[in-house]
């Protein structure tokens, strides 16, 4: 087994992979789908840049033809850039080649014969470590490593087959009906113990006066409609990184929890004293969030 | 008559898992349920049944203990059930579940779609659908917000970070939805009533051609706890308690 192939639709994230592999001690090959994609890559120190030319535009559908190059090279890793298109290349890939695959690893570290891994399981309540022989593929979120700038590397083009089963008929940019949160320094976050939509009114002051974006729980967001679905937090949703998350009626199931659970503080009000964000917050108030969240907005406007 | 299977995972309600004191996971009291984003898979199949006027089958592969699951999820639309028993559910990995999926599937006759929530609520690892679509040879779409069915074509829209696309494929074909593909309704006591007169089909390994062999070896399972201050106030007056809030706030520097 020799090789580790990188690949994700995002060139700064494939940059990162490359910088993974680096940082294993490793030469990693990229692998794109365009020109285009070639070129955004080339100077981050890829030993090559493999473009894999066929007649469909959308990457996942080459899953058959790189899992059939990638068994012919005796790959030993496929590591994949933690974006919707990279998993489903991914796990197709794993699914062709009949191997392993870790997805959104936590770590990632080389043991003899093949690689361990360790991810989340039950939306956070634990930390699963595993094994996986080479072959094997994994997913990496931003974040693990360095992007490191090198002289360009090699690219080389290889015809191949697409899936042509799947058309792209239109891309549309998403409209983002929400804000961005992925930007906030302080959000305020809203659940169930908000009884009618007339009071988000009450969290909307105090975002306002702390200058923070308003977010929610997914069923806020999906049952009630009170807010888009891009607002709402936790595994299925937003996974934000905020200096300040401060909580107003929400319990704090692990689900949410997970959305924000690398926030630098996390603050929760809620009138169940044994409710689960207690756990998770830095601080809490138990109270109601009627009197406590107007007297807050007005405490810090009087500062 | 066009038939639509719906996978879906029996799994353990994460929000009733305690941790012991060594770290290891207590789950003895812990209920299972149909995997949260599997029941807005399921009702993507009850309506894609309507628009094909075809049949839905719920599939599960499982141990014993997910004989439960075949009334829950047929009181939630679907016709019919069908279950993969096995003791290797237990200890299975993408690849195996997977692989007892498509072996179960290729068994049914006239499967035009096969759906897949986005991810299970206990591994989240989102490689259900991509590998049955692998191991089936067939065109896969994921992360699928909405889809309309024209005939025997699939329209579907997939959610990426920054933009939507109009995805065109022709059945039969493997997609993952999102949950924000419906608002899956709770089953009324009616529909809870007809689900135990609906029909259930139970497999064992030995009818299906499957590697029920897990790739990835598991090596430890520890609970995480996220280290936090647990300042928790809840003597005195509201005021007494915003003031001291924010106190602690300015000195973190988050204010």
């Amino acid at each position: 087994m020799s090789g580790i192939y990188v690949y994700s639709d995002e060139a700064n994230l494939a940059g990162e992979l490359l910088g993974f592999a680096a940082g294993m001690g490793r030469q990693a090959t990229a692998v794109v789908f365009s020109q285009e994609e070639a070129e955004a890559v080339k100077g981050f120190g890829a030993e090559k840049v493999l473009i894999f030319s066929g007649d469909s535009p959308l990457a996942e559908q080459y899953a058959k033809a790189l899992a059939t190059y990638l068994d012919a090279e005796q790959a030993e890793l496929f590591l994949v850039g933690m974006t919707p298109r990279g998993r489903e290349l991914a796990a197709r890939v794993a699914g062709y080649l009949g191997c392993g695959m870790a997805s959104d690893a936590l770590s990632l570290t080389p043991v003899e014969g093949g690689f361990k891994a360790e991810k989340m399981l039950y939306g956070g309540v634990a930390i699963l470590a595993e094994t996986l022989e080479s072959p094997c593929v994994v997913t990496l979120s931003s974040g693990k490593a360095e992007v490191k700038s090198a002289p360009d590397s090699p690219i080389e083009t290889l015809d191949v087959q697409a899936d042509t089963r799947v058309r792209l008929v239109a891309t549309e940019p998403l409209v983002k009906q929400g804000v961005d949160l992925n930007a906030a320094e302080k959000v305020v976050g809203v659940g169930l113990g908000l009884s009618k939509q007339e009071d988000m009114r009450i969290a909307e002051e105090l975002a306002e006066t702390l200058g923070a974006e308003l977010a929610c729980t997914r069923s806020v967001a999906e049952e009630r409609n009170w807010l888009p679905v891009e607002q709402y937090l936790g595994i299925s949703g937003a996974i934000i990184k905020p200096q300040l998350y401060l909580s107003m009626g929400i319990s704090g199931q692990i689900q949410h929890i997970i959305g924000v659970r690398d926030a630098k503080i996390i603050v929760g009000i809620d009138t169940n004293e044994n409710a689960p964000i207690f756990k998770a917050a830095d601080y809490g108030i138990v109270g109601d969030l009627y009197e406590i969240v107007p007297l807050l907005t007005e405490t810090i406007k009087n500062a | 008559m066009k038939r639509i299977v719906v996978c879906y995972k029996w799994v353990l309600d994460e929000a009733y898992i305690r941790l012991n004191a060594d770290m290891t996971l207590d789950t003895n009291q812990v209920d299972h349920k149909i995997s949260d984003y599997d029941r807005n898979a399921i009702e993507a199949g009850v309506q894609a049944a309507k628009a094909l006027e075809g049949t839905t089958m719920g599939l599960t592969f499982g141990t014993a203990e997910a004989k439960q699951s075949l009334k829950a999820a047929l009181s939630r639309g679907l016709d019919e059930s069908c279950w993969v028993n096995a003791e290797e559910a237990s200890q299975a990995d993408g690849a195996a579940t997977a692989s007892a999926l498509a072996g179960a599937i290729s068994r049914i006759e006239d499967v035009s779609l096969v759906i897949c929530a986005e991810g299970a609520s206990d591994t989240f690892a989102r490689q259900t659908a991509p590998r049955i679509g692998a191991l089936l040879d067939l065109p896969v779409v994921t992360s699928v917000c909405a889809m309309e069915l024209l005939g025997n074509t699939l329209l579907a829209t997939r959610k990426l970070k920054d933009s939507t696309e109009t995805l065109e494929v022709e059945l039969p074909c493997v997609v993952a939805v999102l949950p924000e593909v419906n608002a899956a309704p709770i089953p009324g006591l009616k529909a809870v009533l007809a689900a135990g007169k609906k029909p259930v089909t139970e497999l064992t390994p030995e009818d299906i051609e499957a590697d029920l062999s897990p790739r990835a070896k598991v090596e430890q399972v520890r609970g995480y706890v996220m280290d936090r201050k647990n300042v928790v106030l809840k003597e005195g007056s509201a005021q007494e308690k915003v003031t001291e809030l924010l106190a602690h706030l300015r000195k973190e520097g988050v204010l």
